[in-house]
């Protein structure tokens, strides 16, 4: 068991490239510029998707911010299927918590571009939300018309 | 009775003609005035359009439209906020409260974002339109010296003018010589509390709390380190209880308790030494003893007359050397304590030197 446990070639490291998307052979599949920026350039080129305070020096509730995170990154991706133009982000001040994002502009997605829809979802995930966490949320999103908006690069 | 025949000449039954239209054709119109004067004044605006550009006329069906643009054509257009905003809006009532980024209601251009080469947006930095880095950041937006002012109006009504008499801080302390320090902690998290905040620190200077010579030697020895003899501050910090309210009140009550119990005489206390006292006192030392036997003996070889103690001690020579000596013990030894020392002793002896 302790031989098995002991290693002795050196690492590969071949997976090095976790979180950066392949390039196409015609170079034409659409990234934007979230996707463009490797993870390594996270603080640097790009900020982060989740602001909180947890992770500051002697800050706790490292893990229970992170679960909620996924909890609600979840909660909207499955609300606003087919919608959501960016990632969601998560930004926190006190106890409240702000999802922010864009959306797009629906009439070319699945659903038609009345905005009662946009305002209902936003309500109900806001007051749901709100009674999961027992913490009020904000929604603040906003709308982009064209998918080729988004695109940042083509690799 | 038979048709009768008006003779009119032949101009004027066209004139007649024509007006007798023109009033049925009013009659007909006269309910849908109203809209028939709204067309007119469209047919107008039309009609100006027109003259501003010249309109290509599109065959139907010529050149076939693709999906992208016939659904951009379909889709509501709204201007963005800002291409209707004037340089003198009230930015106040543009953005009143702490919001993320919105790209239409800012009336300055704003770009943010990195670019490695023409591939990646053609080597611009990407606009506010559709970036997510900027909704990312958090702005301060809400916060212009706009806001600023109309916050300040607003909580000028709660506010009390500086009570008179308490211009410095050196009158503070000598009003107030209590001070206590709790804490209140601001993070993003579900729950508001924090075990942290429940700290209080209790700070007082020894000598506002007014107490003798044997008081402020117990109470420093009761205190231990959270005396500082440098400030000469008493830091009580209490943590022990779950709540600051508790703490607060374990504070005063180990004051209190202090307070009281340097003030009481124990029997045991009576018996100090010289050695226990941390300061040195000369009207206990050996020394003063010495010094007067020394005196007396003198004074009586020379005259053999009885003198007081108080005699002896007003003596210049003597107070000197008293003072020397408690700064030698006090101060240590340094080169100003040990001359003034030898200054003293040379002088209570009466020894002229030659160097000197």
């Amino acid at each position: 068991m302790i031989k098995r446990g002991i290693q002795t070639t050196s690492c590969q490291c071949k997976n090095i490239r976790s979180g950066i998307p392949k390039t196409t052979p015609f170079k034409n599949k659409p990234l934007s510029y979230e996707e463009a920026q490797p993870p390594y350039r996270i603080g640097v080129t790009k900020a982060w998707n989740s602001w909180n305070t947890s992770n500051l020096k002697d800050e706790g509730k490292t893990g229970e911010t992170t679960i909620d995170d996924m909890f609600i990154r979840r909660f909207v991706k499955g609300t606003f299927h087919y919608l959501l133009a960016s990632e969601v982000i998560i930004k926190r001040r006190h106890n409240m918590i702000i999802i922010c994002g864009l959306l797009f502009g629906s009439y070319q997605q699945r659903m038609s571009h009345d905005p009662k829809k946009y305002y209902f979802l936003i309500g109900y995930s806001e007051e749901l939300l709100s009674h999961f966490l027992k913490c009020p949320v904000k929604m603040e999103f906003s709308v982009v018309t064209d998918k080729n908006d988004m695109v940042f690069k083509k690799i | 009775m038979s048709n009768t025949k008006i003779l009119v000449p032949l101009g004027l039954t066209n004139s007649l003609h024509h007006r007798l239209i023109i009033t049925v054709r009013l009659l007909s119109t006269a309910g849908n005035r109203k809209n028939e004067r709204i067309r007119q004044t469209r047919l107008e605006s039309t009609k100006q359009e027109e003259e501003k550009d010249f309109r290509v006329f599109q065959i139907k069906g010529l050149n076939p439209r693709n999906k992208r643009e016939q659904r951009k054509n379909d889709a509501p257009k709204m201007q963005p906020r800002y291409m209707n905003m004037k340089p003198d809006d009230d930015w106040t009532n543009v953005w009143p409260t702490a919001s993320t980024f919105k790209w239409s209601a800012i009336p300055f251009p704003v770009r943010q974002g990195y670019t490695d080469n023409l591939s990646e947006n053609e080597n611009v930095t990407p606009g506010r339109y559709a970036n997510t880095e900027l909704l990312k950041i958090p702005n301060f937006l809400h916060l212009s010296p706009g806001h600023i002012k109309k916050h300040c109006q607003v909580l000028k009504d709660f506010c009390t003018p500086w009570p008179a008499g308490l211009e410095t801080d050196e009158l503070c302390d000598q009003h107030f010589p209590l001070t206590v320090k709790t804490r209140d902690y601001c993070f993003s998290s579900p729950s508001v509390a924090d075990s942290r905040s429940r700290l209080v620190t209790v700070k007082l200077k020894l000598s506002d709390l007014r107490l003798d010579e044997h008081g402020e030697d117990k109470i420093k020895r009761l205190l231990g380190d959270k005396y500082d003899p440098e400030t000469g501050e008493i830091t009580l910090n209490t943590d022990r209880c779950p709540l600051k309210k508790q703490n607060y009140d374990y504070a005063m009550y180990l004051l209190t308790a202090l307070y009281y119990e340097a003030k009481k005489v124990e029997p045991w206390e009576l018996e100090k030494d010289e050695a226990d006292i941390d300061k040195y006192s000369w009207e206990r030392s050996q020394s003063k003893r010495n010094i007067l036997k020394l005196v007396q003996q003198n004074e009586k070889e020379e005259s053999l007359r009885e003198r007081s103690e108080d005699d002896i001690l007003s003596r210049d020579e003597i107070k000197s050397y008293a003072s020397s000596v408690i700064e030698l013990h006090n101060e240590g030894e340094n080169y100003t304590t040990i001359n003034n020392y030898k200054q003293s002793v040379l002088q209570l002896l009466n020894v002229k030197s030659q160097l000197t």
